[in-house]
């Protein structure tokens, strides 16, 4: 059995109306071989909406807040390394 | 031989009920965990879609010794088990999938709390920068000539 392993899963198609959903999402998890421990980080990834006329749409889901956070933290490292580099030149 | 018997029989419900649990824990993997109910109103209906962080840690274990015993001088037979674990299930909404006669759109959740805690831990990494700079400037040795 892998230790880590990383997959997509999709589930049931859901009918609403017209369209059909069907929702998908990012699986990682880690097994520790020898330990009985492990770890799983299930997050959605996207909805495939077919439309009443066949087509398929692939909504992403966007996590917006992880987004936000991870460039704030990068853009106050970033600002402390520049404020940093400034003070040292004058 | 009836200790044994007993300590076997309390490692077996203890593998069991790691067994339990570790089942319990693989359905986190599930895509319904992620995709919750959908809801219905009027004309549209709401699915909300959530994270799922999981981790889980357990042992157990078991031993036997033997030992001569002091006051009677006899050999003396001990056996035991004993098991353990933790375990913490996260949970945070992502963003909900609205479908409606208009049309599917996800639509996403903001967390203004945890946003605002970044914000600040990101101007404090800069305002520290800044003081420790400014600081180093003042703590320069004046060159008198």
């Amino acid at each position: 059995m892998p230790a880590i392993t990383r997959e997509v899963r999709t589930g049931e198609t859901q009918k609403v109306g017209d369209y059909e959903i069907t929702p998908t999402t990012n699986l990682l998890s880690i097994k520790l071989p020898g330990y009985h421990a492990g770890l799983i980080w299930n997050r959605p990834k996207a909805v495939i909406v077919k439309t009443p006329d066949g087509q398929e749409k692939i909504l992403r889901v966007r996590d917006v807040t992880r987004l936000m956070i991870w460039s704030m933290l990068a853009g106050g490292i970033i600002g402390a390394i520049m404020i940093g580099m400034m003070y040292r030149n004058k | 031989m009836t200790d044994e018997m007993e300590t076997t029989s309390e490692v077996d419900s203890g593998l069991e009920m790691y067994q339990d649990t570790m089942e319990q824990f693989l359905a986190a993997a599930d895509v319904r965990v992620v995709y919750g109910e959908p809801i219905q109103h009027d004309d549209t209906m709401i699915i909300p879609t959530a994270e799922v962080l999981c981790g889980l840690g357990f042992g157990v274990g078991s031993g036997s010794g033997t030992g001569m015993d002091e006051h009677t001088d006899k050999p003396s037979r001990g056996i035991g088990g004993g098991g353990g674990g933790g375990g913490r299930i996260l949970s945070r909404p992502v963003a909900v999938v609205v479908a409606s006669p208009e049309g599917v759109r996800v639509e996403p959740v903001v967390d203004i709390t945890k946003i605002a805690l970044a914000g600040l831990t990101a101007l404090g990494f800069m305002v520290g920068m800044m003081f420790r700079m400014t600081s180093h400037r003042r703590a320069l040795p004046q060159i008198e000539e």
